[in-house]
């Protein structure tokens, strides 16, 4: 069998040549950007035939590489195998490992209630005077020692099983988990001697593309440790929706038993961190997405996919970790986070709780962008969300050069407006190699300030820079050239990507006056907008303004939450009675089916415009426009 | 004024009770604000509540029906003023003339015009609703004779019976009043007569007054009568036509004089086909015309057709696959939406190309590419559903298909689903003719 | 009890000017100022529509019932103009340089030549519908708008995907603008930006709301117009152009062509839809048929009241 070693790194590994050089890398430990799934279809995972024999169809990569990365030897790895021992280069595009994951929380103030307790007790001996059973006097100690009433105590048969001998041999000290249920208490561990600190649990944000632990130390409610992963699902398909195409093809076990592991690394990073012990963690409390919720309990999602969209759960679910295959302790408790519709999952009833907007009499938005937008509108009385697709380019895809936030990617951008020199910061500083999201929004804006755009996107081709020239298909704009870039070629924006991005963003804005007509509001009259998930973090606020991404409000009226969906899953993990909480935000929410909405696509061709088609919505923008086109003009 | 959903919410109960079949009061309240449901299925709503949230949905326009049996038509209960804003409802019933003065032969052959047309157009039936009678003669037993004629072989086609003589009036409806005929002819003098024969037979009544005030004045005159069953006549030229049925919309909606509120009669024998065209788009629910020569009654038809389809429910094509010329097994197939104008503007465009293909037709439930896409209803899995259910693997020797121009952010995933190569065509149908001969050659 | 009209609106179409008289600098004998309504189509006292008939120089494309309507005329746009002018007596001529069309096309001074032609034969100011491709629209536009400067042309037809040539023509030489977008209020409202943008003065602009064959999408164009004039009554100046709509669009569908009574057909939907069109809000109805222009000129005299000065 061929050996592959994989460069820069020399990882060595054995592999048949009916394994593609993809599968060999996966194989050897690296993790690949196979966004199409590893069929050849999207071009992510690049690497490079350095020596030794492998075999492809050389005519599929035509459409992928130019002559001059042929003759370097690219290939596309999903699609080449090995027929005897090689090198092969792996380019770090094409790895995902050091992609950005959020880790930061805002931090709210949140009461110390957890849903778990240990109890260290001393049981009375029996005696023959007094011979109650051995659960009793247990439990009669429990409830002593400030625990639940014994009567509400459940106590399954494996624990039941482990009593007499653990208390005999304890000297009659134990410490007992007790985990409270939605209907009473259930004992989930009965340890000897005194373990009462040893208590943990975990808060998970799952993600489609990332997983997050935190690790919490549940008698202090202190953050002790944090872990990530990437969601290993990636390899059924990037997007959501090719997942659940996947899982009807071939079922849900695999994809499953990928978010369980994926899980289980986080959370082993999380406890290595800490040095705690995993089987001390005695729950975890997760956020995710509908569909993401679903496949991690093995409910078949695809229900979602199709008319008329429905769920098979929406309320919140408690299972036991040893069910799920959750490596914590096998009794510990899972729980997770309600949904309100197919498109409007945990993740964001776990950001509206961090907002703190469901408990406040202030009208706020949050908005969370990603292939999928989801937004939300509302204050303590009412509320409405709705949900779409935003299409990828915001994610860098449909974009020529555009890439997730992975190192080189070029994440900020500065246009002088009279010169047109660029200026651009790029994820670790790297030689840039792509585009994601954030600076195409830059890009954009920036364009548009220059008057290189028109409000539609259109490039005007006429203005005779270099920078601007008529690419192969469409005209497109220059913002790195060959010898800047980690690529050895002109990375461009062009005029079909500026159109992606704006059928992108008129999505969104759409959605979220479409909620504002709803309730009759204006943006006056939002007092605080929130960004959910990871575009926030790194996207210009004014420019997502300036572009019509958002509605206009005061730039200081835009909050961070960062990683809202952990953020709200910490807060439900050590506050237990947030939890009922968490399920009447989601019952009561007022949800618009976008599709159905007759004013969606009147909204939509309003917003396919810089910034929107009706100015007076975006008056400061207007006016800092006008400034610029006066400025331009005069030159 | 639409309430938002929110300004309802803030009027209902807020317990959350369920019993108006919804989860929450904030979905019952979107739903009402869509006019989905009615506010009476809340049985806790407070009496404010239940003014404010009745009168923004029961009708404005009264619902007058004309005729009996299948060929009856219902007209009024609009809500709207354009019919962007929502939708027109009951698009108006447009009558050939005949006087009683001509001959029996004559009559016939106008009925049977009226008959005998029938226009189908995208699976819709067009047709005329029926015959106005006027009692030119004068004569009690002409126009009695004149009606017999009519409807001898056709009892339920839906007539207008115009005659202001109570007398003449009260010898045709002896004919057919009880298939509810329209009675028009009512003026100062003979209005107790004709609400009297009106309340008779149950029949509706067209009103007339020589200005808005008066017309109201004589409409309420009638409801005093306890007839309801009105229609106000707004006939003049054109121009008066529209200035007048402007000012009777409007205030209708606004339901500021209770006289207005009804439906909107009009006789256009004088102004001719321009007259029908004017009063088809401007508010008319009952037009009365000379007969028409076919080609006019057919663009009047479908001018009708185009101005009462939903706005908001674009007319839908059947799926399926289509041939434009006679296409061969080498021939392009293009795929487009179910949305009908994209249909036949593609359909336009390819004919005018002459060259054969395929037109592979899926369903995005009459939205268009660009909603399609934006909304989900365009997607790979939509379009593999097509390919399966048209069979299109059978008729043709290659699998490519063109998509449109605007779909292109699907062109991967529709391969990759579908197994078939995708080729992204223009955007614009304009530009097919060009695609065509560049990239097909 | 009065019963009254209270449209609330608060706001008037803008006036344009099309054509110069020789006292405004021009050949013209008449020149128009359209625009101006305050209120819907009809109502109040705003001006009539106008009709402009519309002719080509290259009718290859056009339909049949065009081509035998018009026999001959249609291979000499001079002479088809004067009979537009003196026999049909339309108010304005629309020259559709359909020849532009053509693949390749490079014939720059025949575009020139026709136009300076047509001008000469006819008096009536003048709609100019240049080419379709963004690739030759500079140079033909700078033909045309040269060749009739001083004249007032009105210049088509901008969209948002090619507006510059034929707004830089307008702009150096005194024209007005088509802006056609397709059957969008939204849409429309955009491209009237743009141009403003580029430097097309607001009261150079027209709107071409695109205009759906009867029977195939022509509600849409309604309601459209409906929309695009009630936004700018209630003070949205960037739609408060005046509109241009084209029902002559409706004599290529298959109902039409395939009539058998093809000039009856032709003038019944043609006439019928722009009716409707100008009852939506049409100031300009650009129809093809010589038939058509009588019954629509009764139309609109009847539905106009007589115009206050
Ligand atoms: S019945 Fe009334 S109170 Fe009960 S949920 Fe429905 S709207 Fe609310
Ligand atoms: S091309 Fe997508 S993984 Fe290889």
């Amino acid at each position: 069998m061929p050996i592959v070693t994989f460069l820069p790194g020399f990882r060595k590994v054995e592999v048949s040549s009916s394994d593609s050089l993809m599968t060999a890398a996966q194989k050897a430990g690296l993790s690949i950007n196979a966004v199409c799934g590893g069929v050849g279809k999207c071009g992510k995972c690049v690497m490079f035939h350095k020596s030794g024999r492998i075999r492809f169809d050389a005519d599929r990569f035509k459409e992928f590489f130019t002559q001059e990365e042929r003759d370097a030897g690219a290939i596309l790895s999903c699609e080449s195998y090995p027929e005897d021992d090689c090198q092969i280069m792996v380019p770090e595009r094409t790895l995902i490992q050091n992609q950005q994951i959020l880790m930061n929380v805002v931090g709210q103030a949140v009461e110390f209630n957890p849903s778990i307790r240990k109890y260290y007790v001393q049981v009375k001996p029996p005696t023959l005077e007094m011979p109650a059973s051995d659960l009793y006097r247990l439990l009669d100690a429990i409830f002593h020692a400030g625990g639940p009433n014994s009567k509400q105590v459940y106590v399954p048969l494996e624990i039941l099983r482990r009593i007499p001998s653990i208390l005999r041999d304890s000297g009659w000290r134990v410490t007992a988990t007790i985990a409270r249920l939605p209907a009473g208490y259930r004992m989930i561990e009965i340890e000897k001697g005194d373990t009462s600190t040893r208590l943990y649990g975990v808060a998970v944000d799952l993600g489609t593309t990332t997983i997050v632990a935190f690790l919490r130390d549940l008698t202090t409610g202190q953050v002790i440790g944090v872990g990530s992963s990437y969601n290993k699902q990636i390899s059924c398909g990037e997007d959501i929706l090719s997942r659940v195409n996947y899982s009807k093809r071939k079922g849900l076990s695999r994809l499953q038993d990928l978010a369980v592991e994926s899980i289980n690394n986080a959370i082993t990073m999380a406890a290595n961190n800490a040095g705690v012990d995993r089987d001390d963690i005695c729950e975890v409390v997760v956020a995710g997405n509908t569909i993401m919720t679903h496949m991690l309990l093995a409910i078949d999602p695809s229900y979602m996919i199709e008319e008329p969209y429905v769920p098979v759960v929406r309320r919140s679910l408690t299972a036991s970790a040893g069910r799920i295959g959750l490596s914590i302790k096998p009794e510990g408790g899972i729980f997770l986070f309600p949904a309100v519709s197919d498109f409007i999952g945990g993740d964001i009833v776990a950001d509206i709780v961090a907002s703190g907007m469901a408990e406040s009499p202030e009208i706020s938005l949050m908005i969370d962008i990603g292939t999928n937008f989801e937004v939300v509108l509302g204050n303590n009385e009412w509320m409405f969300a709705c949900a779409g697709a935003a299409g990828p380019a915001l994610e860098g895809g449909e974009v020529l050069f555009g890439m997730r936030a992975n190192p080189g990617a070029i994440e900020k951008v500065s246009i002088d407006s009279a010169t047109l020199d660029l200026k651009y910061q790029t994820i670790n500083g790297k030689k840039p190699v792509g585009i994601c999201g954030s600076g195409l929004i830059d890009v954009l804006a920036e364009l548009l300030r220059a008057c290189v755009i028109d409000r539609t996107g259109r490039i005007n081709t006429t203005l005779g820079h270099p920078r601007i020239r008529e690419g192969e298909y469409f005209p497109e704009f220059v913002l790195a050239w060959k010898d800047e870039t980690g690529i050895g070629k002109d990375i461009v924006v062009t005029e079909n990507d500026i159109k992606n991005l704006i059928m992108s963003k008129a999505s969104t804005l759409a959605a979220c006056i479409i909620l504002m007509n709803q309730a009759g509001i204006t943006r006056e009259d939002i007092k605080t907008l929130y960004f959910a998930g990871g575009f926030g973090n790194y996207i210009n606020k004014d420019n997502a303004i300036t572009v019509g991404l958002i509605p206009e409000v005061p730039v200081d009226r835009i909050i961070n939450l960062g990683n809202g969906a952990a953020e709200g899953a910490n807060i439900a993990l050590i506050n237990r009675k947030k939890r009922k909480f968490l399920d009447e935000i989601a019952s009561l929410m007022g949800y618009i089916e976008l599709n159905a909405e007759p004013t969606f696509m009147d909204e939509y061709t309003r917003g396919t415009f810089l910034p929107h088609t009706d100015l007076t919505l975006f008056p400061m923008v207007e006016k800092s426009l006008e400034l610029c086109r006066l400025r331009v003009e005069g030159k | 004024m639409a309430l938002k959903a929110l300004d309802i919410y803030k009027l209902l109960p807020k317990k959350n009770c369920k019993e108006c079949g919804d989860p929450t009061c904030l979905t019952f309240a979107m739903k009402l604000a869509q006019g989905k449901v009615e506010p009476d299925l809340c049985p806790y709503l407070d009496e404010e509540a239940k003014n404010i949230l009745g009168a923004s949905t029961r009708p404005p326009i009264q619902k007058v029906t004309v005729g009996m049996g299948t060929l009856s038509f219902t007209v009024g209960e609009e809500f709207v003023f354009y019919r962007h804003e929502k939708t027109f409802y009951h698009q108006p019933g447009i009558m050939y003339s005949v006087s009683d003065t001509e001959s029996d032969d004559r009559i016939r052959e106008v009925v049977s015009q009226v008959r005998g047309c029938r226009l189908t157009r995208i699976g819709i039936d067009l047709v005329l609703n029926g015959l106005a009678v006027y009692a030119e003669s004068r004569s009690p037993e002409r126009f009695a004779a004149a009606i017999t004629v009519v409807t001898q072989d056709n009892p339920d086609l839906p007539l207008v019976l115009m005659a202001s003589d109570p007398a003449v009036m009260e010898a045709g409806l002896a004919i057919c009043g009880n298939y509810l005929p329209l009675i028009r002819g009512v003026n100062d003098q003979n209005c107790e007569a004709f609400c009297t024969l009106a309340k008779k037979y149950g029949a509706p009544l067209v009103v007339s007054g020589n200005d808005p005030e008066q017309l109201a004045a004589n409409a309420s005159r009638c409801t005093g009568l306890g007839i309801t069953q009105l229609m106000l006549d707004l006939s003049g030229t054109e121009g008066e036509f529209i200035r007048a049925s402007t000012l009777v919309r409007q205030a209708a909606l606004a339901r500021s004089v209770p006289g207005l509120g009804y439906p909107v009669f009009l006789d256009v024998r004088s102004s001719g086909f321009s007259g029908l065209i004017t009063g088809i788009t401007k508010f008319a629910s009952v037009i009365v015309t000379r007969p028409l020569t076919r080609t006019e009654m057919q663009a009047a038809l479908v001018m009708r057709q185009n101005i009462y389809t939903d706005p908001q429910k674009p007319i839908q094509m059947t799926p399926g696959l289509y041939r434009v010329g006679s296409p061969g097994r080498d021939d392009p197939v293009f795929l487009t939406v179910n949305f009908s104008l994209t249909y036949f503007t593609l359909q336009g465009y390819l004919e005018s190309t002459r060259r054969s293909c395929w037109l592979l037709i899926v369903d995005t439930e009459g939205m268009s590419v660009l909603t399609a896409v934006a909304a989900g209803k365009l997607s790979e899995s939509v379009v593999k559903d097509a390919i399966e259910k048209s069979g299109l693997a059978s008729e043709v020797n290659h699998k490519t298909i063109i998509i449109p121009g605007y779909a292109s952010p699907l062109s991967g995933r529709i391969e990759e689903y579908t197994g078939w190569k995708v080729i992204v065509g223009p955007r614009d149908a304009a530009e097919i003719a060009s695609f065509i001969e560049e990239e097909l050659k | 009890m009065t019963i009254s009209y209270s449209p609330g609106w608060t706001a008037s179409i803008r006036e344009v000017v099309i054509g110069a008289t020789a006292a405004e600098g021009g050949t013209r004998r008449i020149s128009y100022r359209i625009g101006g309504e305050s209120d819907l189509p009809c109502i109040g006292s705003g001006r009539k529509p106008l009709i402009a008939f519309e002719i080509c120089d290259d009718p290859a494309l056009w339909p049949d019932v065009i081509r035998s309507a018009c026999t001959k005329l249609v291979d000499n746009p001079p002479a088809w103009a004067a009979y537009v002018d003196t026999t049909l007596q339309a108010d304005l001529i629309r020259l559709n340089l359909t020849s532009t069309r053509r693949r390749n096309f490079d014939a720059y001074d025949a575009v020139s030549k026709t136009v300076i032609a047509v001008l000469q034969a006819t008096s009536l100011p003048l709609i100019i519908e240049g080419s379709a491709d963004a690739d030759i629209d500079s140079e033909v536009f700078q033909r045309c708008g040269e060749a009739g400067e001083k004249e007032k042309l009105v210049l088509g037809t901008a969209e948002a995907a090619r507006y510059r040539s034929v707004a830089a023509a307008a702009i150096a030489y005194g024209h007005s603008v088509i802006a056609q977008s397709p059957i969008d209020v939204n849409l429309a409202k955009q491209l009237n930006i743009l141009l403003r943008e580029a430097g097309v003065p607001d009261d150079r602009i027209l709107i071409d709301p695109y205009t759906g064959a009867l029977g195939y999408g022509f509600e849409y164009t309604y309601s459209t117009m409906e929309r695009i004039r009630f936004a700018a009554l209630k003070g949205d100046g960037d739609l408060a152009m005046p509109m241009i709509c084209a029902p002559s669009d409706t004599l290529t569908i298959k109902e039409v062509r395939a009539a058998v009574h093809s000039h009856e057909t032709a003038v019944s939907w043609e006439v019928a839809t722009a009716v409707a069109a100008a009852l939506a809000g049409a100031t300009i109805l650009v129809v093809r048929h010589p038939g058509s222009l009588a019954p629509l000129r009764t139309a609109i005299d009847s539905l106009w009241k007589e115009e206050v000065a």
